[in-house]
Order: C-alpha cells, then structure tokens, then sequence
C-alpha cells in the first residue's frame, strides 16, 4: 500500500494534475467534457438497453443498434475515461480515500466489464427474451450506480 | 413585492430547507438530472447525428426522429423537474448566478429551435428517408451546440460564488 499511496501522490504532482490545478477555468470545462462524454456514451447504451428491455427503437433489432451506436459509445467512453483520469489527478490523494469514489470505481469496471461481455453477447446473439431484458435492466441499473455515485462523490 | 423577496420567500418554504440542508435530498436530485442528462442528452445526440448523416445511417431517419421522440419528451419533463427542484433549494444563489442566466438564455433558444424546426424536420421525418436536407443538418448542428452550451453553462453553475 506505500507504492500505491505513493503513485497517488505522484499523480497528484504531474504536469497534467498541475494544469487542472491551474486556471480556474480548467477543471470545469474538463468537467463539462466529462459530462458530455458520458452523456453520449451511457445516452447509447442505454439506447441499446432500452431496445432489449423492448421499450424502445422497436423497428430496429439490438444487434443492428448496438452496431450502429458502437464507435459513438466507444468515442464516448474514451473523452469520459480521459477526462475523469484528469479530473482525479487534479486531487488524487482526497479521491481514492472518498467512499463515493470507490463505489463509483467499482461500479465502473463492473458495468464496463459487464457491457463488453454479457451485454456484447445479449445484443448480438439470438438470445431469449428473457435473457435479453435482463442484460438491459442490469446494464441500466450499473450505469446508474456509476452516475449516482459521482454525483455523491462532492457531498461525501 | 420584488424578485428578491419572492426569491427570499421560496429559500423560507421548508421544501427550500430539506433540498439546501438535507444530507441525501440535493445529491439525490442532482444525481435524477445527471441521469436524465444522459437518457435524453443521449437520445438527442443521437437523433442530431442521424439527421446530420454520421450515426445509424442504414436506420431510416424517420424510425430514429420518430422511435426517440417519446423518450426525449419524457426525460425532458425529467431534466425540467429535476432542475426546478434544485433551482427551488437555492433561487437566490440562481438569481445571482451568470452562468445561471446564460443557462436559461440558451434554453430558451431550444424553444425557438423547436418552433423554427419543427414542422420541416422533426415532425415530418418521412421526406427525409430519401436525401437529408440542408434544414434538418442545420437543425441538428444547432441541436449539438445548444446542447453543449446547456451543458457547459449548467455546470459553471457550481463555481459562481
């Protein structure tokens, strides 16, 4: 655990944490392009979600959906993923000791985990749909706790 | 009877109270618009991108514009209500905020950006199966930047003080 908090405290001098340290206007605009980012990425997915819930966009199957939406959603994760590694190096230390954090983090790789296996596999096979409803709701239900638990992350 | 003292007597109201002082309330509120920002942010972008040829281009725009419309109608209500819960717990804070009034400018001009496209893109999206206009790519360009400026000027919200 020395490494790690070491690693941390590293992060939190380099030049990138610097520079959202530094003007004022930084760590806003980088939020905002969070923001953006996974608008656009969970926005798909839960577009992709929604169709295998059979809620909505039913003329087009999930498979076709999720194809289309692919290089949106992935161009969304990367500017929210980017932007959040900033966003945290700017205060390192503080964040992973934050309990909101953590919770965000663990839900993060679990609904990235999640969303390039099981749910990869329920919008492209033909699966029941039963199976495909519950890879939506459980894909909506992981990406909620990720937005929820960022949202704590400033009052905790 | 001023804006002030109006303002003054929502920040009184004990809803103004349990949103500002509760532990759970603003975060919780905070976290539906966030949620909703990403529903209804995302069924824009995507609507904006079809209309603009970049995204689902072997989807007909019609099935796109038409399929989202009721989603992007209900997370709109959601956003609206979410932030007028929020602006409830703080309205003087609002009222003293720029990035506040730039918010409320731009949302204004997605009223008007409603008004003017309506009835050539969004409400008649079969035309444009066949060749996208140049009305409905203005449209969605102007759909993306008011979007991004919501986006922006919400979020600078938070360091006005």
């Amino acid at each position: 655990m020395i490494l790690a908090s070491s690693v941390f405290e590293w992060l939190a001098t380099s030049p990138w944490a610097n520079a959202m340290n530094g003007p004022e206007w930084a760590f806003p605009v980088v939020q905002s392009l969070h923001f953006m980012g996974f608008a656009l990425s969970i926005g798909t997915i839960a577009i992709v979600d929604l169709r295998l819930l059979g809620l909505a966009a039913r003329k087009q199957t999930a498979a076709q959906l999720a194809a289309d939406l692919a290089p949106w959603t992935r161009a969304g994760l990367a500017v929210m993923l980017i932007t959040g590694f900033l966003m945290f190096s700017a205060d390192a230390v503080r964040y992973r000791v934050n309990p909101s954090f953590q919770f965000k983090m663990t839900f993060l790789a679990l609904a990235l985990l999640f969303h390039f296996t099981l749910h990869r596999w329920a919008t492209g096979a033909r699966v029941a749909p039963l199976t495909a409803r519950l890879a939506g709701g459980m894909s909506l239900a992981l990406w909620t706790a990720v937005v929820g638990a960022g949202r704590m992350i400033a009052f905790v | 009877m001023t804006i002030v003292s109006v303002l003054e007597w929502i920040e009184s109201t004990d809803l103004s109270t349990t949103i500002r002082e509760g532990a759970l309330p603003y975060p919780i509120i905070g976290g539906v618009h966030l949620l909703a920002i990403a529903l209804f942010g995302g069924m824009v972008l995507a609507t904006d991108l079809r209309l603009l040829g970049w995204a689902m281009v072997r989807q007909p725009v019609s099935d796109v514009v038409r399929q989202f419309r009721r989603w992007k109608q209900s997370g709109f209500v959601l956003v609206i209500s979410s932030g007028l819960l929020l602006g409830w717990g703080e309205p003087l804070k609002l009222f003293r905020s720029p990035s506040f009034w730039i918010k409320m400018a731009l949302l204004i001009l997605v009223g008007v950006h409603a008004l003017v496209f309506q009835n050539g893109v969004y409400r008649n999206p079969t035309r444009l199966d066949e060749a996208l206009t140049p009305r409905a790519k203005l449209a969605a360009a102007l759909s993306l930047i008011l979007w991004a400026g919501l986006i922006v000027s919400g979020r600078l919200i938070a360091y006005d003080d």
